[in-house]
């Protein structure tokens, strides 16, 4: 693994930022995760090493978007191109965060890193430099969507960060794209806080090609009468990792959370969210769907934490998978660890195959196998999909899930 | 049914089961080595064959490390400040009950387990295991006649070696884990059941176990067969004296079931449970494993766990013939500061497997109770399913419920489904209750009878009445 001998060399990044020097000491003396501990042990060893193989590259080569422009007046920004953001308008702002608000909030959350939760941060931090950082504070009412996307660049490994600071009172729709190019490793983190009464939906859609690699990191801390709602959808990697972290700093807060996998051929896809409830009276509805088929394996951890102080929390997990073929292989471990008393929590788990009840009855009113499982199949995406905001009309994911190979 | 008249039995009274028998007994030097064992092995009179096994167990003993993933705290064990043989003195060879100590009996005797003959009216066949041995077994001949065998393991060595030989470590294997390989390498008894093919054992089978010194471990080892169409019912119980001391208490307890067979394993753990500072307490460190071998084999675990400071336990099935089925039920109650961390593990290796799995854990004072599961289903369980519910239930707002359910599945063709919920006393019910009358404490050990009602009613009625009462008792003063 090149990368980590030459982070153990400090040989690796010229010009360190701050925070680049913060991180890069924490790895040296530690460089990789525990591969014992909860969040790591099923991680497929040969292709985790195959993501650090790649070289790192700081450079991005010129990248088109795929996606149509929207005709709505929609915000489109790309990691690592467009970090320079003034936008004022006469409702709202996006703005740059400055340098001395964001090396603060980013060493506050350093200070709370756990080396095995945390890595792909640490990782991601040590890495990614001014000009792969997008750091927005956004404010005010009748906000534009707004699309952000990252890319790795085809035998790279790249890193992007992106934070946003959603001010009070304010409301958005922010969908964010990650795209795996061929044989790439993209390290991906993301940093949110939401002030009090803000509200985000945010859409998280990661889509690679062939051979591409994934860590992807999420972190939101939400403040009282916050609202966070997230669509993800993870597929097409060869090897993905979704970390999810959500802080209700003082509770009552609400979170929905609708995430998706779908593992083919040899791929390995995994979502690990960790939701800490750190006050009363805090809201958590989280599904999560897997399927796999072929050969490849999907895994989803979750864990909700209720401590003394968060009494009247209802929390809600369930973890829905479909395993299609006789290779492949669904890890999945919902849990739950509670100490107030006042609490309605509840989680589900689910393994099992397409419905054989329903395929017969469509294929007695003449619907053929292979429609009948699709039509079964799209419904199963449907309920992720329709939660994932902005992209829903124009990009067509239903039919990218359901008929590419 | 459990009689619901039970709960108001109910009094304020200490751990009952608390009390010391003064009887000689013969104990070897603390510490664990070689020579040890050695010593263990040369005073049960045991074959090369068996001295070899807790060598070889020692040995990978040695090189594993105490596990720390269930996250319990305690303080660290001393392995060489524990005596690994206790035995109370008595006479060489015991024909009959009569010669049996007349304290010991009165022990059991206290406890509520009738050994003496005017006193074996109950169905029940009992073997005592006080300390490190066993001290006598009941309706030996009534067994016998069916050929059904119901004797201490080291009996069963002497007797009937060949089954021992055959069957020992098969569904445990000494490297199995830290304690397993400790109780591999220092075991001194327990119970040995084999019944013969078409049997239905005629009686319910029980094991009493006693820890009575403070300072020696119980290392106990159950071996239980039931060959082709036969069934069996097992129930276990298990006391200690109160001490200061932590005691510990590492068993291994193997199933096997062949075609058609079933056996039942019952357990109510009442160890003693530390006093409400969390001072002394048995730590109580158990690997129970069932292996369905046969076709259409049966095995179910039912246990309600309401004593010792620490319990890390996971009773499990192997199901590995067609059509087998697994079953565990749990009641795992923690009050104080006990901490429990207990759960499950169903393997589905072979195809049309079924498992279900339902705990109820309830957590009180500042105690920690989590639910450790594990549901696999292997590439050859076409066809298999599971079912489990975990729900938990607080009393007070100090008090820790956890929940860890594993499951992975590698077989499409099967179906897995597990909920878990967590709920507390509700106050609505609680006044439903009280507006009619029902005294305070007395709703809530209804309500929480009515909460492991689904458990309870998979025990032979002895047992579940008594866990009823149990659970009334252990709640005292936590409520409110």
């Amino acid at each position: 693994m090149k990368i980590l001998e030459k982070i153990k060399n400090n040989k690796l990044i010229n010009n360190q930022t701050e925070i680049q020097k913060i991180c890069l000491h924490k790895l040296q003396s530690n460089p990789l995760p525990n591969p014992k501990s909860e969040l790591w042990r099923l991680s497929n060893k040969a292709k985790f090493s195959n993501f650090l193989n790649y070289s790192f590259n700081e450079k991005n080569t010129k990248f088109d978007i795929p996606y149509p422009e929207s005709s709505q007046n929609t915000v489109r920004l790309i990691i690592g191109e467009n970090c320079q953001i003034k936008l004022i308008k006469e409702n709202y702002s996006i703005l740059q965060l400055s340098e001395d608000e964001l090396n603060k909030y980013i060493k506050e959350q350093i200070a709370c890193f756990d080396q095995n939760e945390n890595w792909s941060d640490l990782l991601n931090l040590s890495l990614s430099s001014t000009k792969n950082f997008l750091a927005l504070k956004i404010n005010g009412s009748k906000i534009p969507p707004i699309e952000i996307f990252s890319h790795a660049s085809s035998d790279f490994l790249n890193a992007k960060t992106l934070v946003i600071f959603l001010e009070k009172n304010c409301d958005i729709e922010l969908l964010q794209v990650n795209l795996g190019k061929e044989n790439s490793s993209l390290s991906q983190s993301t940093f949110f806080l939401l002030e009090e009464n803000s509200s985000i939906n945010h859409g998280v859609v990661s889509y690679g090609e062939n051979r591409s690699n994934l860590l992807n990191s999420l972190n939101v801390i939400q403040q009282q009468n916050s609202e966070y709602n997230l669509g993800s959808l993870h597929f097409k990697f060869n090897y993905a990792r979704f970390e999810i972290s959500i802080k209700q700093s003082a509770g009552n807060a609400k979170t929905n959370i609708k995430g998706m996998q779908i593992t083919k051929k040899n791929e390995q896809i995994s979502t690990y969210t960790k939701i800490d409830f750190n006050g009363p009276d805090g809201f958590l509805d989280q599904i999560n769907k897997s399927l796999a088929d072929d050969k490849s394996h999907a895994i989803f951890e979750g864990s909700i934490i209720v401590p003394k102080i968060a009494q009247k929390t209802d929390a809600s997990q369930l973890s829905r998978n479909l395993l299609l073929s006789k290779h492949a292989q669904i890890d999945t471990k919902p849990q739950l660890e509670i100490i107030a008393d006042d609490v309605k929590c509840k989680h589900g788990a689910t393994i099992s195959q397409l419905n054989e009840e329903e395929l017969f009855y469509m294929r007695t009113r003449g619907i053929t196998l292979p429609e009948a499982s699709k039509l079964q199949l799209s419904s199963y995406f449907q309920e992720i999909i329709s939660f994932i905001p902005v992209s829903k009309d124009r990009w067509d994911l239903l039919d990218k899930l359901l008929n590419e190979n | 049914m459990v009689n619901e008249n039970l709960v108001k039995d109910v009094v304020k009274e200490p751990y009952k089961y608390g009390f010391v028998t003064d009887i000689e007994t013969e104990k070897i030097a603390k510490g664990l080595n070689e020579d040890i064992i050695r010593l263990i092995s040369q005073k049960k009179e045991e074959p090369k064959y068996l001295l070899d096994f807790r060598l070889k167990a020692f040995e990978k003993w040695q090189k594993m490390d105490e596990p720390d993933w269930a996250g319990l705290g305690y303080k660290q064990i001393d392995y060489q400040d524990i005596i690994y043989y206790s035995a109370p003195k008595q006479k060489e060879k015991i024909s009959s009950l009569d010669e049996v100590d007349p304290k010991l009996l009165e022990t059991f005797d206290k406890l509520g387990i009738p050994l003496t003959e005017q006193k074996k009216l109950t169905n029940v066949a009992v073997d005592a295991v006080f300390d490190s041995v066993s001290i006598a077994t009941t309706f030996r001949e009534e067994l016998a006649e069916h050929g059904v065998i119901f004797c201490s393991i080291s009996e069963a060595v002497k007797n009937h070696s060949d089954l021992i030989e055959k069957y020992l470590g098969t569904v445990v294997p000494a490297s199995d884990n830290y304690f397993a390989a400790l109780n591999s390498a220092v075991f001194s008894d327990g119970s040995f059941v084999y019944i013969p093919k078409g049997v239905t054992c005629p009686m319910d089978l029980s094991s009493y176990f006693r820890i009575n010194s403070g300072d020696s471990g119980q290392f106990e080892r159950t071996l239980i067969i039931a060959e082709e169409s036969s069934s069996v019912s097992y129930l276990e119980g298990c006391t200690a004296p109160m001490f200061d001391t932590n005691t510990l208490h590492a068993a291994v307890v193997e199933l096997i079931a062949l075609d058609d067979a079933s056996i039942k394993y019952s357990t109510v753990q009442n160890w003693y449970a530390g006093d409400e500072e969390g001072v002394g307490g048995i730590f109580n460190f158990v690997t129970k494993r069932g292996k369905c071998l046969g076709k259409r084999s049966k095995i179910s675990w039912s246990q309600v766990e309401t004593g010792s400071s620490i319990t890390w336990k996971y009773p499990s099935c192997l199901l590995l013939g067609e059509e087998s089925v697994g079953e565990f039920y749990s009641v795992a109650l923690t009050n104080n500061l006990q901490q429990a961390d207990t759960g499950t593990k169903m393997i589905h290796i072979g195809p049309k497997t079924k498992s279900t799995i339902v705990s109820k854990g309830i957590s009180a004072g500042n105690s920690t109770n989590s639910y450790r599961g594990l549901v696999k289903m292997g590439t050859k369980a076409a066809g298999s399913r599971n079912y489990s519910q975990c729900d938990s239930m607080l009393i007070g707002d100090q008090a820790s419920a956890n929940t860890f359910p594993y499951i992975k599945s590698q077989q499409p063709n099967s179906e897995i489904e597990h909920e878990a919920s967590t709920c507390r006393i509700s106050e609505d019910q609680l006044f439903y209750l009280q507006s009619r009358g029902i005294e305070f404490e007395e709703a809530v050990s209804m309500m929480v009878s009515g909460f492991c009602r689904d458990v309870f009613n998979q025990l032979p009625m002895e047992f579940a009445a008594e866990a009823d009462k149990l659970l009334a008792l252990k709640l005292e003063g936590s409520v409110g």
